[in-house]
């Protein structure tokens, strides 16, 4: 890998993480697990648009891995990784059979697996098929928040134009 | 200047179904629920019902007690006589306290850190009546 993408990439993950952390501390307005705008979607959207589903993949890894080392637990590791591989496949899968300009498409998809990864994680944790009684509104705030992360994804595809190297 | 694009099959494929995504959710959010008069407040940890209280008896006094879990974690829960809550728990976002009290079976109590569900599932009279303590789980 050259090392002025091994950079960029590199700041995209300290960029995700920091998104990821300003978004956490804002505390959550629904009182129901699982439910948050996922503005760090942005950072992964962005870069499967611009470069390949592979640095997606690592700049994705690093910062689960990074927000689970810095702030997490044990557990919300196991959510993100599980909400973000799946999001993350459908979202590479969908990104090839769309148009470019419909960010907003793989993004509302990707918000869509990645609750629903999380809810299938939580059936495995918690092995209550109660969980299930979410569904709907993880489907609904999926497809909103994904939206909305894939709208501002595009913009930044838009603003942060042609000096990158990929 | 850019020109306007029809949207291609796929795209369209795919708003149709995240659509009728959102509606399937929309309408099952605005479905009543099977209400009755009488629950049974059922507590399931790590998937194995810990304990099922009959709500909405005259018997049903305001109480707290603890649930610990592994690696010492707990949940204070309270019991009223047409609600349920989690009062206190150590766990890290505090969503299950914030939900407050549940008084209908749409939507479970779920401390997802402790590995906690609670959820209210309505009786029939009959049941009520002859009220046992079922050890039913799935």
């Amino acid at each position: 890998m050259p090392i002025r993408k091994l950079t960029l990439l590199a700041l995209f993950t300290t960029l995700s993480l920091a998104i990821y952390a300003v978004e956490s501390a804002v505390p959550p307005l629904v009182p129901i697990p699982g439910i948050k705008l996922g503005l760090a979607n942005i950072i992964t959207l962005f870069l499967l648009h611009r470069a390949s589903a592979r640095d997606a993949l690592i700049v994705l890894c690093c910062r689960i891995l990074l927000s689970a080392l810095l702030f997490g637990q044990v557990l919300s590791l196991v959510y993100s990784i599980a909400g973000g591989l799946l999001s993350l496949t459908v979202m590479a899968i969908t990104g090839t059979l769309l148009h470019k300009k419909q960010m907003y498409l793989t993004g509302a998809l990707g918000g869509l697996t990645h609750n629903l990864g999380q809810l299938l994680t939580a059936y495995i944790i918690t092995a209550t098929a109660g969980v299930f009684s979410y569904l709907p509104f993880l489907i609904l705030s999926g497809v909103f928040t994904g939206l909305f992360t894939g709208l501002c994804a595009g913009f930044l595809n838009r603003y942060l134009s042609a000096h990158l190297p990929f | 200047m850019k020109k306007f694009r029809i949207p291609n099959k796929n795209a369209a494929l795919l708003t149709i179904f995240l659509a009728a995504l959102c509606v399937g959710s929309l309408v099952c959010l605005l479905l009543p629920s099977e209400s009755s008069d009488t629950y049974i407040a059922e507590i399931y940890q790590n998937g194995n019902l810990l304990m099922s209280i009959p709500l909405n008896h005259r018997q049903t006094e305001t109480r707290t007690f603890t649930i610990e879990g592994e690696n010492g974690c707990f949940n204070e829960v309270e019991i009223r006589q047409d609600s349920i809550r989690i009062l206190s728990a150590d766990c890290p976002d505090k969503l299950c306290i914030r939900q407050g009290f549940i008084h209908n079976s749409r939507l479970p109590i779920t401390c997802l850190p402790n590995r906690l569900v609670i959820r209210l599932r309505p009786v029939s009279d009959d049941e009520s009546r002859g009220w046992t303590p079922d050890t039913v789980t799935y």
